[in-house]
């Protein structure tokens, strides 16, 4: 059968039309203005607990406020990392007492919703936007976790149900090599910014950019070189934002960093911070405050959890009271996870030993050397 | 489920049986083809293909149907698949990480990307490769449905680049055969 000489270049053009009327065209972004909120005058306080066990390991908590202001923890845990048994776990604070863990994301819950074959998964981000509540993971078909794909899920009853994940089209080849460990950042459009990170052959961070119906719209790199991975990011105004880097180079590392002045658009590699990293994941909030607060650890090992402060946008640091700090080498204490909550209580969630995740609340009071 | 994870899913079905059909010459070799197809799909093998290679572009889905449809020769002659591997390996090498350029973030805002296939499209019509043009159409529809997020996940993907690789490698074993 021929087709007549005008029907391929007809077909084209509509098929054209149709994508340019779907392409978007988002405007430039900016970060989303923080709500201040007045210092709190309470006096210093500080408590730490662990949530309940789920698996007998755990790993790489995540933490969102919820609307009615309970607090939200997700983390992953199973017989071991990278086990086929790895589910995602779900718990929340109310009035002090943790609920019983729910598993959020299984393997195999994965692998039925997306009809794609799943040999394990790991790191969870929640985050709480409006009633919605994201959640974010990674899951792997083959390979180790630089071969990961991002996969998103919502809640639209603070956690007690969930939509089935949809894996996120985030990279060429096979789809591999997205991971995600920190929150994103609110941005002025309605929309996100999701600090990722890429870790096949190449180490480096990455920045997806949202739209407010959850598609993404665009895709940066943190030009760093070739060994800095797990950004977290906190925006300092509408147009300008930090990022910190775990250093996935030799020891002794630094925790890297990089900086945006167009709401996330580009991203210009900066000084290594003046702050260890053994390899090891980091945390950073904005405080209401406006200063800026890190969580990570010492020079050497993860055996101890320390946080620094900055006054001056991160000009400058300054270490905070100590967290968790034991001789023995081998222990762990990981992965932190902060959040301050509309109270002006700061949370910070990790994992302890790996046999589970610890919490600790804590006030600024206590960050500036005040005695609980 | 999504539609979006049901194309992935279904496609790679279709692009076993393909595959089958492409198996050397057999009296059944179409039969074989078409019955792979709900095998692929209830064995696991399509779920595999799908965890692996992530969702079909909709070139690599078209040759398929091609493939298990038509009886005359794969548009993926010499010539096409040559100009995808010269395009395809230094892409996917950048968007891996290999120099400061993403060529694929672009995809995610393709007006440019459109823009810069209108040319294409002329050279296309004027050399009377209708087929590839009708793809080219199909895979900006399916940009346009909201299959992909990204354009260039609509246009080519690694699976395909490997059967392009094959057509290429082949080639030369192919012409002894004729002559």
């Amino acid at each position: 059968m021929t087709l007549p000489r005008w029907l391929p270049p007809l077909l084209f053009v509509l098929a054209v039309g149709a994508a340019a009327w779907r392409a978007p065209a988002p405007a430039a972004p900016e970060f989303s203005r923080a709500p201040s909120a007045a210092a709190s005058r309470a006096p210093a306080s500080f408590v730490a607990a662990m949530l309940p066990t789920a698996a007998p390991s755990a790993h790489a908590a995540t933490l969102a406020e919820l609307p009615d202001g309970r607090l939200a923890a997700a983390w992953f845990a199973g017989t071991r990392e990278g086990a086929a048994d790895v589910a995602v776990w779900f718990a929340t604070l109310d009035a002090g007492v943790w609920s019983t863990p729910q598993a959020i994301a299984t393997r195999e819950g994965t692998a039925a919703a997306t009809l794609a074959y799943v040999r394990k998964i790991g790191n969870p981000v929640l985050y709480a936007e409006g009633d919605r509540l994201h959640l974010w993971f990674v899951s792997v078909a083959i390979g180790g976790w630089a071969g990961s794909m991002l996969n998103h899920s919502v809640s639209g009853d603070g956690g007690r149900t969930w939509a089935p994940p949809v894996r996120l089209q985030t990279s060429p080849f096979l789809n591999i090599s997205t991971l995600v460990r920190a929150p994103p950042l609110p941005l002025a459009d309605g929309g996100l910014g999701l600090p990722v990170y890429h870790e096949f052959i190449a180490k480096y961070g990455e920045w997806l950019r949202l739209a407010a119906d959850g598609r993404i719209v665009d895709k940066g790199r943190m030009a760093l070189d070739r060994r800095a991975l797990q950004p977290a990011v906190a925006a300092l105004d509408e147009r300008h934002a930090l990022a910190i880097l775990r250093d996935g180079g030799p020891a002794p590392g630094r925790i890297r960093s990089a900086t945006s002045d167009d709401g996330g658009r580009q991203w210009t590699a900066a000084s290594a911070l003046p702050l260890p990293n053994p390899n090891a994941s980091v945390a950073m909030l904005r405080l209401h405050g406006g200063h800026l607060l890190i969580a990570g650890n010492g020079a050497s090992n993860r055996n101890e959890l320390l946080l620094w402060i900055s006054d001056d946008a991160g000009k400058n640091w300054r270490p905070a009271p100590t967290v968790e700090s034991v001789a023995d080498a081998e222990a762990e204490f990981s992965y932190p996870a902060l959040l301050q909550a509309r109270d002006g209580r700061i949370h910070l969630a990790y994992t302890w030993r790996r046999q589970g995740i610890k919490h600790a609340v804590f006030n600024e009071a206590w960050l500036d050397g005040g005695t609980p | 489920m999504s539609a979006i994870a049901l194309y992935g899913f279904l496609a790679h079905g279709i692009i076993f049986g393909a595959f089958v059909a492409a198996l050397p010459p057999g009296g059944r070799r179409r039969m074989l083809a078409l019955a792979a197809i709900p095998i692929a799909l209830a064995t696991g093998i399509a779920s595999f293909m799908h965890g692996i290679v992530g969702n079909p572009s909709l070139t690599l889905l078209a040759l398929a149907v091609w493939q298990l449809t038509s009886l005359r020769k794969s548009p993926l002659a010499y010539r096409p698949a040559l100009t995808l591997l010269a395009f395809a390996i230094p892409f996917y090498a950048m968007a891996l990480g290999l120099g400061p350029l993403d060529p694929y973030a672009p995809g995610y805002q393709p007006l440019p990307l459109l823009a810069a296939s209108l040319p294409l499209a002329a050279l296309l019509w004027w050399r009377r490769l209708d087929c590839w043009l009708l793809i080219l159409a199909l895979d900006f529809a399916g940009y346009a449905s909201g299959l992909f997020a990204n354009l260039w996940d609509a246009l080519f993907d690694p699976l395909l680049v490997l059967v392009a690789l094959a057509v290429v490698v082949g080639q030369p074993f192919r012409r002894r055969h004729v002559a």
